[in-house]
């Protein structure tokens, strides 16, 4: 460890030596971004999330070494000390006081796997920073994403950011709804009829359900009742889950029992995890499902592995009463990556600008396709891409452009879709399909103290609370009464329910961190 | 492993002058030598972060470090107590452990006397090699099985009761069946390489015993109630009230695989509540609070438990 600080004060006392020597010889250096790099080469550590324990990371045993991590390094003038870290080990990172120079995370500057570690001050405010030296960065990201990396009004992170909120879509099997003869659902009445005539026609599972609503919410949606965290609303001038909509939530309760009732839903979906939902998927069993539409090429070259007449798209999903539909809107930030207030000035400014080179054209060329004459090959300006075919192929592209492409709206590769059919097929799914739908919602970020002081009434992105999740699929397998609602949401109310809300509407009339999810930007 | 008669053949050395003792402990010196890994190891692993618990009076950061912690007394505890499902998930944790003593606990004796009884070496070595190799099957996959066996559509268990005319049954979507099927999973799972043990105190007994008996006319049935109970007793006590001692520590993931918003009023336990409600919102000292609590309750148990088997059996673990 005193090692490592002596090797760090000589470096910052060679930097700056060099600084000086610049500018006696009459150059001053320039502190503005220029996109030419000076000879100097910013060196730094950087700590990468991951939610998974295997893949391209795991295979290669120095990662600053790996020929994606060096190329990336000569294109922005920098010397990377990478890592790879999981999701939910970060909390040892923090705990073992081991902190690299930039820290990624999945989430935003108060997500849990952050630790606390914004609000304790290990990280240091951007603002300055940003405005200097990441000038790009600055004017692409929406102002949503940096809400979302801010804490008290100070920006701390630099977000991988989605321009379209509206991640997820309904997919349908073309070809058994063609054997229906039926037109695709448009109101939630279409969607029940197509669903009974593909029940009709043997299909195991006309909608793929899953435990807890989880990527099973197409109704709740269409109800604008989503029971999740940033899915709050003002409902006489309180800030209330939505949930509270009595009569909306019950109609889309009663739609859930009639698909269980007529085993329109796998009648053991209480238990079905998402190793059996993603296998009955692709085993061809399911007629409608709803998941992420990047999705999309996996549930394709999954069903036809089965059925090869088979054919996979995304619709529209079905409209509520109101007109409404889709499912809720993402957090505007997939991740985002923090500079630990230890860095030094010099290098903290290397890499604002390396991430800011991030929002380039050379960038998102790199990032999508590679090293040109080594994974692609440019013919009279046409890309000829050459693509992943083996698993081990399809986890480096992943890495390359998964993992070490910090900063960038994260919606879809578009430079990468564009070159083949499915890929197509997605960016029309989110261009016409998924930019028309979704639900906003007041979303709470620090989350609400409130949340922390009654786990089981606190929401997850994509999970509603414990007690109403519990309550909710009772009343859909017929053991407590739909009419019940109302005495639902009185006891939320009073086992700490009250509570949340006043902090909600408190902060909400406040303006402290409130994100709210809206279309557009 | 103190028991009464052994007590009382117990003597301590007593040496006449020091040097004796330095001679005596340098004669076993490899014996004290080779101790320390297992010295190190409870101190290490075991007694030092015993130290750790302090933060269940804290409101603990992981920056801030245990000395810069504010203290917050029992508010933790308080907290815990204030909980309106707590005492339900109390009640699940003991009613659990209890069902697990009962059931759980005695199957791996009978197991070991019946293997005991059978006379083909080859036959009883297969035996005993299928059913301890479930104990090697993390609970996921148990779990993973068990849910399958059990599904209303596809599970096995069902169909057989399709072929008797009776309605599928969704056994992991109706609270009455949570707690059998996690005891049972459980028996599944580790009764075989329970009788190691039992089938290794088993061949300690003297055959002497099993010879006089033969002559005298004693059937097998009667051989083993009256020589091979008797005679593994010990270890079954000693057994006994090592579980008493995990009585709570029922395990997390064994439950945790087989919950659902169906099942969980009854099967919900004290180790998945801290894993929900700690562990997952990383509030360090309310999940220690909680597990301080536990501990408690487990040293009581055993405590209790020690006593009365010292009363009725005169066999106790200190």
């Amino acid at each position: 460890m005193k090692k490592k600080t002596m090797w760090l004060v000589a470096a910052a006392l060679t930097a700056g030596s060099a600084l000086t020597g610049c500018s006696g010889s009459g150059q001053p250096a320039s502190p503005s971004a220029g996109t030419n790099t000076p000879a100097q080469k910013t060196k730094f550590s950087i700590s990468y999330p991951t939610t998974v324990s295997t893949g391209y990371h795991t295979r290669i045993p120095d990662l600053s070494k790996d020929k994606w991590v060096l190329k990336l390094g000569e294109l922005t003038n920098t010397e990377l000390d990478v890592r790879v870290t999981e999701d939910a080990k970060m909390n040892l990172m923090f705990a073992g006081g081991d902190i690299p120079d930039v820290v990624g995370v999945i989430g935003t500057a108060t997500t849990k796997s952050l630790s606390g570690s914004v609000e304790s001050g290990v990280f240091m405010p951007l603002d300055d920073l940003l405005k200097q030296y990441a000038p790009n960065l600055m004017k692409q990201v929406p102002k949503a994403a940096w809400d979302a990396v801010s804490y008290k009004g100070k920006i701390y992170g630099i977000p991988e950011y989605l321009s379209n909120p509206s991640r997820r879509a309904t997919f349908i099997r073309t070809d058994q709804l063609e054997k229906t003869g039926l037109p695709a659902p448009k109101t939630v009445d279409e969607f029940l009829n197509v669903l009974r005539a593909m029940k009709k026609n043997g299909v195991e599972n006309p909608y793929q359900m899953r435990e807890n609503f989880k990527y099973a919410d197409v109704i709740f949606g269409a109800f604008d009742v989503l029971p999740y965290k940033d899915q709050f609303e003002v409902q006489n001038g309180q800030v209330v889950p939505k949930f509270f909509d009595v009569e909306n939530t019950q109609k889309a309760l009663q739609v859930y029992k009639t698909m269980y009732d007529e085993g329109l839903i796998p009648k053991d979906f209480a238990t079905i995890s998402s190793t059996d939902y993603t296998k009955n998927i692709n085993g061809g069993k399911a007629g409608i499902w709803s998941a992420n539409a990047t999705g999309l090429p996996g549930y394709r070259t999954g069903n036809t592995q089965v059925t090869p007449s088979a054919k996979v798209d995304i619709i529209p999903s079905p409209k509520g009463p109101d007109g409404k539909a889709g499912y809720f809107y993402y957090t505007p930030v997939v991740r985002s990556f923090y500079i630990n207030a230890k860095t030094k000035p010099e290098t903290a400014a290397g890499i604002l600008k390396f991430f800011d080179w991030m929002t380039t054209e050379q960038a998102e060329k790199f990032f999508s396709l590679g090293i040109e004459g080594e994974t692609y090959t440019m013919e009279n300006g046409k890309i000829n891409y050459k693509f992943p075919k083996t698993q081990e192929d399809n986890e480096e592209e992943g890495f390359r452009s998964g993992t070490l492409w910090a900063t960038h709206d994260a919606t879809y590769n578009k430079l990468r879709l564009q070159l083949d059919d499915t890929g197509r097929d997605t960016l029309k799914a989110f261009d016409t399909v998924l930019a028309k739908e979704g639900l906003s919602g007041i979303g709470f970020y620090p989350d609400l103290s409130s949340f922390v002081k009654f786990p089981d009434l606190a929401a997850q992105q994509d999970v509603g609370p414990k007690l109403i999740i519990d309550h909710m699929i009772k009343m859909v397998y017929g053991k407590e009464p739909i009419s019940d609602w109302p005495k639902v949401i009185e006891e939320y109310k009073s086992k700490g329910g009250n509570e949340i809300i006043k902090e909600a509407t408190d902060r909400y009339n406040k303006k402290d961190g409130v994100i709210e999810l809206t279309v557009g930007k | 492993m103190a028991s009464k008669w052994e007590a009382a053949e117990h003597v301590p050395f007593q040496f006449a002058t020091a040097r004796q003792k330095r001679a005596f402990i340098r004669k076993h010196a490899l014996l004290y030598i080779i101790s320390i890994p297992g010295v190190l190891f409870f101190l290490v692993f075991k007694y030092i972060p015993l130290a750790g618990s302090v933060i269940a009076f804290q409101n603990y950061n992981i920056f801030r470090g245990i000395s810069g912690s504010p203290w917050v007394g029992l508010e933790h505890f308080q907290r815990m107590f204030a909980y309106t499902e707590f005492i339900g998930i109390l009640k699940n944790t003991l009613l659990i452990g209890l069902y697990d003593l009962l059931f759980a606990f005695p199957v791996p004796i009978l197991l070991a006397l019946l293997l005991n009884e059978l006379r083909v070496a080859i036959f009883k070595r297969i035996i005993q090699t299928v059913i301890y190799m479930p104990h090697f099957l993390s609970w996921v996959i148990v779990g993973g099985i068990i849910v399958g066996l059990l599904s209303p559509t596809s599970g096995f268990v069902n169909h057989m009761l399709k072929m008797f005319g009776i309605e599928p049954i969704y056994f992991l979507g109706e609270k009455s069946y949570i707690r059998s099927i996690l005891v049972g999973a459980g028996v599944w799972r580790d009764s075989g390489w329970g009788t190691i043990i039992y089938l290794a105190a088993i061949a300690g007994i003297n055959p002497d015993l099993y010879e006089a008996a033969q002559i005298d006319g004693a059937s097998r049935l009667r051989q083993t109630f009256s020589i091979t109970v008797p005679l593994i007793l010990p270890t079954i006590t000693i057994l006994f009230l090592l579980h008493i001692g995990n009585f709570l520590d029922f395990g997390f993931e064994r439950v945790y695989v087989f919950l659902n918003p169906l099942n969980s009023e009854n099967g919900e336990i004290i180790d998945t509540y801290v894993y929900r409600a700690g562990l997952v919102d990383r509030q360090y000292s309310y999940t220690t609070a909680v597990g301080l609590f536990k501990s408690l309750v487990g040293l009581a148990l055993i405590m209790i438990g020690n006593a009365l088997s010292r009363r009725t059996t005169g066999e106790s673990l200190y």
